[in-house]
This record gives structure tokens, sequence and C-alpha cells, in this order.
């Protein structure tokens, strides 16, 4: 067995009968080189004994050269190695010709000199076949690589995914246990324990999430809920939603944690700066192939000596959404940000519409 | 009808937030409590409680492996604790009547506290099913100032509890109904218009899509496109409504 040496071989091992298989055409190449000797006496003879023994030697260099792969032995030995075993074939070769010459009544008698002559059908053949046996093993060894190095892609992807999913909760996080601390210190036990149980929520969706990169929308919207009853607890009247949600899209997969970013910017840096009531508008609606989002909030007008925009908290939410959508979708979504004058803030997203596979509830 | 509760949890002050949300119900009687599944095992066994709130994770004899060392004639109406969801999957294998996420949520407690009532409700069959035939309102008396509007139940699309009010949401507008939700649902005709959760009632015929969430609960979506939050608590019972109403669910 070869468990011994399982760090030598260099990706999996291809199955056995694919170099054999590999290994036929070469049959072939042995009947075209033989056209020219048809009708000449035995000659048609001699070349399908040499195919039919070629048939059965490649069964036992295959073995050889996959037991010196996995061995790990390396090619300047190998390749001695081989070329004196089909070298050894290729006499014995001779050796059963020259018996069916004799049966045939073409040779009187054995003939020692004949063995190393006219070696060139079978141990070309054979070394050929070793050839090929290389060719397939090296594809396997290739695409071995390639298959890794996807994995590893997938795999710095995911736990970059993971980490800008993990950047969202501190920033949320300290904001709700004050308002809870508020409400606390005001004896809002109702509100506070409606708020904490939210909390709760909202940390099970992020922290328990598992590692899906995908949740469908209505995960994502009750998700969204959860994060708007907080804040309808702190900003009440102030904060006036709109949610307007078009057909057949609650089961279309979308980033977990998109929404609530966005809406957390809309109000905390829109809506809570206004002094009269403000509107936060969310429509999601299919458009051909593609799921569209667009957010849009009342807002404050823009100081003229505002901070760095990239600076603003608000933003760490914006770009992390972008930058998950950019690593999930490539090329395939759009992310827009435009500020009004009024300091109206509005989103437009687009990202490739596709149904996550239905959650199917266990039977209780 | 008084409902015997044995409240089972390690920690003190996890029971605590248990018993302090019963002593607020008249109907409820707490018999006992235990801090661990073993003891939990023995006094379901002895004291026969009808309900059990009951803690999963806990040293030794978990939640879940008590209720299951009884038999199922013998088990009282559980409610599970519990702070990860993915218990959720195996208490209702275990017949859990429902499960409550920590830090346990006021509206969703007692929406499991009605559920207990309802199943005790038909586990002890009484006589009180004759009833006079209730009288559902067909229109609403809304205050705007010194005018009053009144708003047809047939224009109703939702209606959302908001403190002593309800917020009844008709054509894209909001009108508030001095008059608290849990009195207000008793004078809707239950044809039309169904709970959804602890604190919104929708109208049957505005429900255009119904998705099932992981957590059991569901998300609606109503013709307008507005997305509403349904609890499981009351899904199973808004499905059957939605079937015989005839709406596409």
């Amino acid at each position: 067995m070869s468990l011994a040496v399982p760090a030598v071989r260099r990706g999996a091992d291809v199955p056995f009968w694919l170099p054999l298989l590999a290994g036929l055409p070469l049959v072939l190449c042995m009947a075209v080189m033989a056209l020219p000797e048809l009708g000449r006496g035995r000659a048609v003879d001699f070349r399908v004994l040499y195919a039919l023994t070629y048939l059965v030697w490649i069964v036992p260099m295959a073995a050889a050269q996959r037991g010196l792969r996995r061995r790990g032995v390396s090619w300047w030995l190998a390749i001695p190695a081989l070329l004196a075993l089909s070298y050894a074939m290729s006499l014995a070769n001779n050796a059963l010709g020259e018996l069916l010459a004799i049966r045939l009544g073409a040779l009187p008698r054995f003939e020692w000199k004949f063995l190393f002559q006219q070696l060139d059908s079978c141990w070309l053949a054979l070394i050929t076949f070793a050839a090929v046996h290389a060719v397939v093993d090296h594809y396997a060894a290739l695409q071995a690589e390639r298959e890794r190095v996807r994995e590893i892609a997938a795999q710095a992807r995911d736990a970059e995914l993971r980490a800008l999913r993990y950047q969202l909760q501190p920033h949320f996080l300290f904001n709700t246990l004050n308002a809870i601390s508020t409400l606390v210190a005001e004896h809002r036990n109702p509100e506070a324990n409606r708020m904490l149980a939210r909390l709760g929520d909202l940390l099970r969706a992020t922290l328990d999430s598992g590692e899906a990169h995908e949740v469908s929308l209505a995960e994502e919207l009750a998700l969204a809920g959860h994060y708007l009853d907080i804040e309808q607890v702190r900003l009440g009247e102030r904060l006036q939603l709109d949610l307007r949600i078009g057909p057949e899209v609650l089961q279309a997969a979308v980033p977990p944690l998109l929404l609530q970013p966005l809406l957390e910017n809309a109000i905390r840096h829109g809506i809570a700066l206004r002094l009269a009531p403000g509107r936060v508008a969310l429509t999601v609606a299919r458009d051909g192939a593609m799921l569209r989002l667009s957010l849009h909030n009342d807002g404050v007008p823009a100081v003229p000596d505002a901070a760095d925009d990239e600076a603003r908290p608000a933003a760490i939410g914006l770009r992390n959404v972008r930058e998950r959508l950019a690593r999930l979708y490539g090329e395939a979504q759009r992310f827009e940000f435009t500020l009004a004058d009024d300091g109206g803030c509005a989103i437009d997203i687009a990202l490739p519409c596709r149904n996550l596979a239905a959650f199917v509830p266990a039977p209780a | 009808m008084t409902l015997r509760v044995l409240v089972v949890d390690d920690e003190p002050l996890a029971r605590g937030g248990v018993r302090a949300r019963l002593a607020t119900q008249p109907d409820v009687q707490v018999i006992g409590e235990c801090a661990d599944g073993e003891s939990a095992l023995a006094a379901m066994g002895t004291q026969r409680p009808d309900l059990v709130f009951i803690d999963v994770q806990m040293p030794g004899l978990n939640g879940l492996d008590a209720l299951e060392r009884l038999p199922p004639t013998e088990r009282p109406l559980a409610i599970l604790l519990t702070a990860h969801a993915q218990f959720a999957l195996r208490a209702f294998a275990a017949h859990a009547l429902d499960y409550l996420l920590k830090p346990i949520d006021d509206e969703r407690f007692a929406d499991a506290l009605d559920r207990a009532r309802q199943a005790l409700a038909l586990r002890r069959p009484d006589a009180s099913a004759s009833r006079v035939a209730p009288v559902y309102a067909s229109r609403f008396e809304v205050r705007l100032g010194q005018r009053v509007q009144l708003v047809d139940a047939a224009q109703i699309d939702w209606v959302e509890a908001q403190g002593d009010y309800a917020g009844l949401h008709a054509g894209g507008r909001l009108h508030l109904l001095r008059e608290p939700l849990h009195r207000l649902a008793a004078r809707l005709d239950p044809a039309q218009f169904a709970r959804i959760h602890r604190s919104a009632i929708v109208r049957l015929d505005r429900v255009a899509e119904l998705q099932a969430l992981s957590n059991r609960d569901s998300l609606l979506r109503l013709h307008d496109g507005t997305p509403l939050r349904a609890s499981r608590t009351y899904v199973d019972a808004l499905r059957a409504a939605l079937l015989a109403v005839g709406t596409p669910a």
C-alpha cells in the first residue's frame, strides 16, 4: 500500500484504467504501420502478435509506473528503470515471436541473435505508452493543483466576507446598548425589554447564522425589521417607514446584513439629525435578471466643512456593503450612492436575482 | 381555569425573569421551581404541572432529555428556553409547544402562554361551547383634531398596536384609533382578519405572499408591497384562514 508516503504524491492518483485507455490508440498506430505489409506472407500474423502482447504488457507497465510514482522515485531513476523493464518485455516478445515462427514453420530453430533484432515495433510502443502514462499523470496533478488554488481562493474570499460581516457588529452594538441603558434609567422597562429581545435577535442572526454568504430576502427583511423596531422605539414619530417589496422576490438570495447597515446609515445620518419627521423608503423588486434595491431617506443639508466623508462611521457600513457585493458578485452588481443638496440620500443596488433553495421546515 | 406551571432553569435570575412575567397573569399558579433536569423530571412526575418552562442547556440532564424521559402521555405542555435557535428543530421533535429565545421578549412570552391556554382548553373540553354569535364592527370612528372620519373595515389593510392606540393602515394612510389592539381584535371579523403577531392584525385578502423563515416565523407580503413579520405562534391559524378565504398564499 502507498499509505506510508502520501506526502510525496502530487495530487490525486488517476484511476488505474485511465492510462490504459489512453494507451489503446497506439494499437491503431500499429495497425496503420502494418498496412504496407498486408499480403506479404506471415508479416501480419507477427504484427497481430505484437499488438496483442502490447495490450498485455501495458498492464504491468502501468503498475510499475504507478508504483514508482507512488514511492516518489525521481525521474532520473524512474526513466532508466522503465526503459529496462520495457526492454525486457520486448525481448520476451521477440522470444514469443520466434516460437510463433517455429510453430508456423518459418524458422527451423530458436536463434538467440534474432532476440535482439527489430525490437522497435514492441519497445517503441511500450516507451510511447510510458510517455502517455506520464502525460496523464501530469495532467491529473495539474488539475488537482488548479482545484487546490481554487479552494484557497474560495477560503480567502470566505474569510474576507466573514471579517467584513463581523466589522458591522460593534458599531451597532454600542449604540443599542446605550439606548437600552437610557430606557433603564428612565424606568421604561417594557421598552428596554423589547429592545433587549431585538438585540438578541440581531446578535443571533450575525453570530449564529453559520457560514452562509447568502440568505433569502425574507430572512434579511425580518432581520431589518428587528433593527427598525429598535430605532422606532428610539425615534417614535420622527421615523416614518415605507417599505415596498415587489412580487416573487422573497426567496431571492442576498448577502446577510445587506439592509441593516444601509438602514442604519439612513436613520443615524439622515432621520436622527432632523427636527421634523423624516421618511425612509425602501423598495425591492425584480427587474429582468436583476434584483433592484433602492433606499431613499430625508436628511439635513450638509455642513460645508464636514469631516472627510470616508472617515464617518456611516461610511464604514456603506463601504462594507459595497465591498461584500463586489466580492460576491464581481462585475454583475451595481452600487450607487447619491447625496442631494438637501441632505436626502439615495442608494441604488442591483445584483443578480437568483432564488435561494426554499427553506423546508423539518416535520414536527 | 388555572394553569399550574413549573419553572426549570439552572440560573436563578433566569427563573426570576419567567416568574416575574408569570406574576402578571391572574390565571397562572407557579407550583415550583427546579434548577436541574433530574429534579425537574421528579417534579413533573409527582406534581403533574400543566405547563413547564424549561431551559434547554443545563448541567447534567438537559431540558429536552428530561422531557423525553417521560412517556408522551405524562408530559406536561412544554415551552423551552434557549439562547440558540438551532435547538428549535429538536424542540418541535420533542413536541414542545413553543420555544422562547433569551433574552426573553415579552410579546413572545405572552404569545406562548396564550398558546398553552388554547392547548389546555383542548385537553380539558368544557361546556362553554355555546356562545352568543358576536357582532363585528364594519366601520371605525377616527378623530383627527375636531374632525371625525369613518374608516370602513373593508378599507383596512392591516392594523398595528401603537401603545394604547391601534394604527389602522388603509390605502397607504395611517389612522389612529383610540382603542388597544387586543380589544379591537375582538371586534374584527375572524373570517376577514387574522392576528399575525402580538401587535399586528392583517386583512386576509390583502396578503399576497407568505414565506417561511428558518426560525419558523414567516414573512408576509401584502398586495401593496408592505412586508410584515408573522410570529410562529399564529402562522398555522393564519395559513388555515388564508386557505379558507381563497387567497393564493
